[in-house]
């Protein structure tokens, strides 16, 4: 079934060993919707995270390639569903005066927050699921939004699991 | 203690750590440091070829030839990239291949310095792992690590970039080190051993098949489980199938052994894999050529797949039980607890699908005919390197392999111009037994300025030319599929033998059968390289042939169906 699935890596902080994990998505022709990528609590180790909209056995080959990658240290997939996940944006707005309220309400609406209050332009900084920030950044859109930066998302799957620690069931 | 060392030094030192003792490669600026090192080493032989390409080809036979990792060096910027196509080689076939580059100066990288490519990022994807090196105190590090990466696992090429300043800069010799296991945290996930129920559950559908095949490709010849495979055929009767690189993995006079697969594979090989209810496969990746379409192959098998590398189970063909692990260790394990038993009835059924070979080819001299008295007079005794083409089909499925690992080939990637090249490797790896370099006229001119690396280096490659004046297998495929329009595929070859002679080795031309065997036993009863031009038919065909895209069940037999 092709959902959206997140493939989770954690690897050496190597501008190379990225390059390759990274290369290898577009060598193995992966259908990739976001990445991002960051430290952990582990010293030298990053977390990569991957979103793809795939069937499963796409996901498992790419957890599987990823995982010969030199400088990989773990990879695991799993069903957005199964698994929390929460993208970042900040939204740069100009809101004129007479509709700097309503703006405003946009935001308490969407339990976001103004980040920045400059006199031209604020940045709102919005957290939550893919779904829920587009649908923020759409409700923004009535405003005059100049710029906007997005994660892409991390993701954990629910209970007990760790990455890489799971291989498929007829092997 | 206290001397010192350049970081070359270092280089040359890890190298014989790790057993090197030759070396393929063209000097050039940024690697000059390594050059100037190297004769302080008399126990690394280097082969100066004419182009890095023949380099990177010849490391590669070399390793086919004997399981090391073979190394090729060459000089940054051009010298790296023409190593390209070789790599590429060696990573599609999974083989154990070191290539060294020199690197611009580290305080020069990114700025587009003379002779600067970003080599690293230009062979990602056909490298299993590369190395800028930083600083020379790392160097005998990375070269151990690149050595156990090529090695372990499923094999394939590495690459260590070395800046020039880094090879000339000094370190306080660190003493001669033990080589230790290196970064094994790496190869973590990469190796495994299967389940015993995995096991077991292979073992009850070899045991309750009615119709299996094994079918073997070059994880059989990587692992040396030549003794396994043999064992598990005739512990079970089952008849086995080699891939093209599977090839030489077991005997071809053997009862059981069936044949090469997939797009030129005989007809019975195909339909028995049709009509197959189990198809054990070890050590191959159930490549497009082996399969044809996907979606009509073997339909009725279920099918045991034997790997080292856990991505290719289930990557092309759907596997009921998949053993992940190397493939010697794993059949020990079948063979453990597998009971004999037959096929004979299943066997029957296939001969009764052997068709007569079509006779493709008129005149005197057929491939068949070359190919017959080319190993009547090697005894046997001697390896064939195939090039790509029409040829190279004939020289599979042609010629009698007895003994392993005697038919190397680019298989995976399909390299014109690998055998020439890549015989001098094998030839170096197998000095006491003759070596020879087939090619079509198309894939011999691509590198055929290797014959001056074999009379300088001493390298007694035959070479043998199939020359038809066509790009043969485009041709043929331009036969069928574009209505024959033969376009540029018609190709011009010059007079080999004087060719020959201005290289200073003897050469024949044969035209008709009566000359093959005096011209091949001239070339072997020479004491050095030979080439032998043979003029076969020009527009002799491979048969049969499963179109692109059909499935194994579509075979064009012979001439009549053309369009």
């Amino acid at each position: 079934m092709i959902i959206t699935r997140a493939v989770t890596v954690l690897l050496e902080d190597h501008l190379i060993t990225f390059t390759r994990a990274v290369g290898l998505l577009r060598r193995r022709n992966l259908p990739v919707r976001s990445l991002a990528v960051g430290p952990t609590v582990t010293p030298g180790v990053s977390r990569l995270t991957i979103m793809i909209q795939s069937d499963e056995p796409t996901a498992e080959r790419a957890v599987q390639h990823l995982q010969k990658v030199v400088g990989v240290r773990a990879a695991a997939a799993f069903p957005a569903r199964d698994g929390v996940t929460r993208e970042l944006a900040l939204v740069k707005v100009r809101a004129s005066g007479e509709r700097y309220g309503e703006l405003l309400d946009v935001v308490q609406l969407y339990h976001a927050s103004v980040v920045d209050d400059s006199p031209d332009a604020v940045i709102v900084e919005l957290t939550g699921s893919e779904a829920f920030v587009l649908s923020c950044i759409r409700a923004l859109e009535r405003f005059d939004v100049l710029e906007v930066a997005r994660s892409g998302a991390v993701a954990l799957e629910l209970g007990l699991t760790e990455a890489g620690t799971r291989v498929p069931a007829n092997i | 203690m206290g001397d010192q060392l350049t970081g070359s030094q270092i280089l040359c030192r890890a190298l014989l750590e790790e057993g090197v003792d030759v070396l393929f490669g063209y000097p050039g600026g940024a690697i000059m440091p390594f050059y100037h090192a190297l004769p302080e080493y008399p126990g690394l032989r280097h082969v100066l070829v004419r182009h890095e390409q023949a380099a990177a080809h010849a490391a590669d036979g070399w390793a086919r030839a004997t399981g090391r990792p073979g190394v090729c060096v060459a000089t940054s910027g051009p010298g790296a990239t023409n190593l390209v196509t070789g790599i590429a080689t060696a990573h599609m076939d999974s083989t154990p291949l070191v290539a060294i580059t020199g690197q611009v100066p580290r305080a020069m990288i990114g700025r587009d310095a003379f002779q600067e490519t970003d080599i690293i990022g230009i062979t990602q994807p056909i490298t299993k792992h590369s190395r800028l090196v930083d600083d020379v105190e790392e160097l005998a590090d990375a070269v151990h690590e690149v050595f156990a990466v090529a090695r372990e696992g499923r094999p394939g090429p590495v690459l260590l970039d070395v800046p020039k300043d880094v090879q000339n800069q000094k370190l306080e010799d660190p003493g001669p080190r033990a080589r230790g296991p290196v970064s094994a945290d790496h190869r973590e996930g990469l190796v495994g051993r299967p389940t015993a129920t995995a096991l077991l559950e292979a073992a009850r559908l070899i045991a309750r098949a009615e119709r299996p095949l094994i079918m073997a490709g070059h994880g059989i010849i990587l692992s040396d489980a030549y003794e396994e495979l043999r064992g598990l055929a005739e512990r079970t009767g089952i008849p086995v199938i080699t891939t093209l690189l599977g090839i030489s993995a077991f005997p071809e006079a053997h009862p059981l052994h069936l044949g090469m697969p997939g797009m030129h594979g005989e007809v019975h090989v195909n339909r028995a894999i049709q009509q197959a209810d189990l198809i054990v496969g070890v050590g191959l990746r159930f490549d497009d050529r082996v399969t044809g379409n996907l979606a009509a192959f073997a339909r009725g098998a279920k099918v045991v797949h034997i790997e080292l590398d856990r991505s290719e189970i289930g990557k092309n063909v759907p596997v009921t039980v998949g053993l992940v692990g190397d493939a010697r260790a794993i059949l020990r394990e079948l063979l453990e607890v597998l009971a004999p038993r037959h096929c004979d009835a299943w066997r029957a059924e296939i001969e009764t699908f052997v068709r007569p070979r079509p006779e493709s080819f008129k005149g005197g001299l057929s491939p068949e005919g070359i190919l017959e008295s080319l190993e009547g007079a090697s005894r046997g005794r001697c390896t064939v390197v195939s090039d790509v083409g029409q040829h190279q089909m004939w020289v599979a499925k042609l010629f009698r392999y007895q003994r392993p690992n005697t038919h190397i080939t680019s298989g995976g990637l399909g390299t014109m111009g690998f055998a020439v090249p890549a015989a001098m490797g094998v030839v170096l790896a197998r000095p006491g037994e003759p070596v020879w370099a087939i090619s079509g006229d198309g894939g011999f001119q691509m590198n055929m300025q290797e014959i001056a690396t074999m009379v300088q280096e001493r390298i007694p490659v035959k070479m043998a030319i199939f020359n038809n004046g066509y790009l043969g297998m485009v041709r043929q495929w331009q036969q069928f599929f574009h209505g024959r329009r033969y376009s540029a595929t018609p190709i011009w070859s010059p007079d080999y033998v004087r060719l020959a002679e201005a290289y200073g080795i003897p050469g024949w031309r044969v035209e008709h059968g009566g000359q093959v065997e005096p011209a091949l036993q001239g070339a072997l009863d020479h004491d050095g390289p030979a080439l032998i031009e043979f003029l076969i038919e020009q527009e002799a065909n491979v048969f049969p042939m499963i179109p692109p895209g059909a499935s194994l069940s579509e075979p064009i037999e012979s001439e009549a169906v053309t369009a």
